[in-house]
């Protein structure tokens, strides 16, 4: 699996916001850098297909050499991260994982609930289906937000500053466990971010959005 | 327009339309009905001929320019009286505790209907109501028409009241709206600050900064107020003098008059209605601006205050008279449902006796369902709309082609705009009567047809401004991460928007089952008498002068809606809400992490 981004143009009404052409391999993790207002979040609607008035774009975005530009959002295979976990308040933990799942003859109820125990073992949040996600601590919330990212077996993930909502000592380690969740499943993704340390940490191309 | 195309977001498209045509051609229909025998052109009485004949012969009347004086009076004194008390209020009690406290207080006159609200003071100020008890110290005294505590009078002085005790818990909780919204929150936060660390009171603040920022924001819905009360009927009916009435009630009487060439000076009136309204929004314009001028003078005179002293005195006096008024009434009301003897000038009823609620009941049955069934079927089908239109606008942004998506999105939403506010800006007199002329040419038999239609054009517009500052309000980014779930548009519509907006949505439905509980004049008209609900049942008991029946009615009537919202209230908690969330909660220690 590969995320090209093939001379992407982005727009704002009209008159041009940011261009960008890059390779992002099985794996790896491009960051994008820049002030707030060069247009970072502007970029990972584009490729999640929600870019709206007034913004446009021009160029292609491909999985796998696949063109994803005329697809709608949610058949884009490709899962979004921002920095509030947003996990859904009125599902439970367990609800919330199995909404991600696709939906395959593979899976029945009992086989997805045994999958939802095993992913939240392997975290360290055993136990944890049916509790509500609002009783949940932030590093909880951040945890079960990439599970259930992850559960939708997406082709690439865009992370909109996932991390700078935690405090210090969380982020060293959330950051860590999501990299690697990232990297072991060989999933493509885009970080886009404003902190430095992020970047190193994600220890791949970095690409700088200069202020417009 | 939007890059794929899929059948949900076709549907939604059509509710849209759906929702502008329910809006909008009832009402232009309606004022077609009466313009077209205004001038004269009513074949089902053999006129044919297109004249002012008719207007010639209403201005003849001795006491036509009486009645549109009185109508003009009324709403405009009312309005303008209302709205001083409420941003008074606000100005004196905003950031306290004390204005969570009113919204308790208004509450009642909230969620009583304009019918309910008037046969409430009646029962307080009429010649033998309460006030009149209170101060006749002769046990042998009879209620003397002298003494009749203005209502009934020439100046209309208890339809003011009425109007007034109605609209500013309205205007209240209309502006308390505007001001949570986040971004305008933030930013009258951030002027309050400013303001006070330059050393202007907090009342001076409110007037000066705050107010030009909240305004705009409902003068839309204050202007539909003022309409309202120009040419509301059920107020001036039940508190209102009859020699000469308001405009608006003459227009009921000549319209139910047997003579039908009555009809053709009912249709007039309804025109000169319009206009009347029209002139009160010119009028109200006018004070805008040159309140607007001497507002930009107070920012430079400097001045640290804004008649602080004088306005808290206002707003404690309003208070006071809430406070009396909503005691004064719910004393009446529970004791005359209950009373047996209760001769004037007693303060206490002889004796309790729940006979009157068994027959009441009885008698009441029917008109309660209808009620139910009428507000259950209009709200739901006014929720359904207003939810696809609205899932619209966030479907529309979406886009390949800007500039064409751009234009289309804000035409729709102008035309919107408007038709949300048409029902509210043209006085139901003038386009009701219409309304069901063209209803009885097309569908005679269809009562519940027409009765619907006439519910929808008023339950609508509310059901859209509860709904929309929550559904916009939402944090897209959760439709985002559903879709980047895999999740198509009508399953994250259904499987997250909506259990996320329960709450808003359950107190959308509750509302407009109130605003259809309330409608008086669209029921009488669009069903002539022939389907009745509680409030045209109070509305009968109240000129059949049987206080005990008009107290159960007035009851029936602020318990209905009453039930509706705390279940509103209720419901969403209990089954949007994980199941095993009461154990964990006890078992462990909640650390909330939710974003902005």
């Amino acid at each position: 699996m590969a995320l090209h981004l093939k001379q992407l143009n982005i727009f704002k009404d009209g008159s041009l916001m940011l261009s960008l052409d890059a390779t992002v391999n099985k794996g790896e993790v491009l960051s994008v850098m820049g002030p707030s207002g060069s247009g970072k979040s502007t970029l990972l609607q584009a490729i999640a297909g929600h870019l709206a008035t007034p913004f446009s774009m021009t160029g292609k975005i491909l999985i796998d050499n696949q063109s994803i530009d005329d697809k709608p959002p949610h058949l884009r295979g490709i899962g979004i991260m921002f920095q509030d976990a947003l996990l859904f308040e009125h599902m439970t933990v367990e609800q919330n994982i199995i909404f991600a799942m696709p939906k395959t003859k593979r899976y029945s109820v009992s086989k997805k609930r045994e999958s939802v125990s095993n992913m939240l073992e392997a975290v360290g949040l055993e136990g944890m289906q049916n509790r509500a996600v609002t009783t949940l601590s932030g590093g909880q919330q951040a945890r079960i937000s990439l599970l259930r990212s992850l559960a939708a077996e997406p082709r690439a993930v865009l992370l909109d500053e996932p991390f700078s909502k935690l405090d210090t000592a969380l982020r060293d380690q959330i950051r860590t466990w999501t990299l690697e969740q990232l990297r072991c499943r060989g999933i493509p993704a885009l970080l886009v971010t404003h902190d430095s340390d992020d970047a190193v940490a994600a220890g791949g191309q970095t690409f700088e959005l200069l202020p417009c | 327009m939007i890059g794929y195309s899929n059948y949900f977001y076709r549907v939604t498209i059509l509710a849209r339309w759906l929702l502008l045509i329910l809006l909008t051609v009832p009402v232009l229909a309606g004022v077609v009905g009466v313009v077209l025998p205004a001038f004269g052109y009513f074949p089902a009485i053999g006129a044919n001929a297109v004249s002012m004949d008719v207007f010639a012969r209403l201005f003849a009347l001795d006491d036509a320019a009486e009645m549109i004086a009185l109508s003009l009076t009324t709403g405009a004194a009312s309005t303008l009286i209302a709205c001083l008390c409420a941003f008074s209020l606000l100005a004196v009690f905003y950031r306290t505790r004390v204005l969570s406290w009113l919204q308790g207080l208004f509450s009642p006159f909230l969620v009583l209907p304009h019918a309910a609200a008037s046969i409430s003071l009646l029962f307080l100020l009429s010649p033998s109501g309460f006030f009149a008890r209170l101060f006749t110290f002769d046990s042998d005294a009879i209620p003397s028409s002298s003494q009749s505590y203005f209502l009934f009078d020439e100046l209309g002085l208890g339809i003011v009241l009425a109007l007034i005790v109605k609209e500013v818990p309205f205007i209240l909780l209309m502006a308390l709206s505007v001001m949570s919204q986040p971004l305008i929150k933030e930013k009258i936060n951030g002027y309050f600050n400013v303001g006070v660390s330059l050393g202007y009171s907090s009342i001076s603040v409110f007037f000066k900064l705050i107010l030009p920022v909240l305004y705009p924001q409902i003068r839309l819905p204050l202007l539909a107020v003022l309409v309202f009360a120009v040419s509301n009927v059920e107020i001036p009916l039940i508190l209102g003098p009859n020699n000469p009435s308001t405009l608006a009630v003459a227009v009921l009487h000549w319209f139910n008059h047997i003579d039908l060439s009555m009809r053709l000076m009912a249709s007039a009136a309804a025109v000169v209605q319009v206009g009347v309204a029209a002139v009160a929004i010119g009028l109200v314009i006018l004070i805008e601006n040159i309140l607007a001028w001497l507002g930009e003078r107070s920012w430079l005179s400097g001045k640290r205050t804004f008649g602080d002293d004088g306005l808290k005195l206002l707003s404690l006096f309003v208070v006071a008279g809430y406070a009396v008024l909503v005691a004064g009434t719910l004393f009446n009301l529970v004791l005359f449902s209950v009373a047996q003897h209760w001769p004037f000038p007693q303060v206490l009823p002889s004796g309790l006796t729940v006979l009157h609620w068994q027959s009441v009941l009885e008698a009441a049955l029917e008109p309660i369902i209808n009620t139910l069934i009428l507000g259950g079927m209009v709200s739901l089908t006014a929720l359904v709309l207003v939810l696809l239109a609205l899932e619209n606008e966030v479907l529309g942004s979406f886009n390949r082609a800007p500039d064409k998506a751009h234009s289309y999105q804000s035409n729709a939403g102008a035309l919107l705009n408007i038709a949300l506010f048409l029902p509210l800006l043209v006085p139901g007199v003038a386009f009701l009567y219409g309304l069901v002329w063209f209803q009885q040419i097309a569908l005679k038999n269809a009562v519940w047809f027409h009765v619907y239609i006439a519910h929808i054009v008023y339950v609508m517009p509310y059901v859209f401004l509860s709904l929309a500052i929550a559904y916009r309000k939402l944090d897209s980014r959760y439709a985002m991460v559903a879709q980047s779930l895999g999740k198509s548009p009508i399953r994250v519509f259904l499987s997250i928007k909506l259990p996320l907006l329960a709450g808003p949505i359950m107190v959308a439905f509750a509302l407009g089952l109130a605003i259809s509980f309330s409608q008086y004049l669209p029921t009488l008209l669009a069903t002539g008498g022939a389907i009745s609900t509680v409030t045209t049942e109070a509305v009968a008991a109240a000129s059949g002068s049987s206080m005990r029946l008009s107290a159960a009615y007035v009851i029936i009537q602020a318990v209905l809606p009453l039930v509706g919202f705390l279940l509103a209230w209720w419901l969403p908690g209990v089954l949007f809400t994980p199941r095993k969330v009461q154990i964990n909660n006890k078992t462990t220690s909640p650390q909330p992490f939710r974003g902005s």
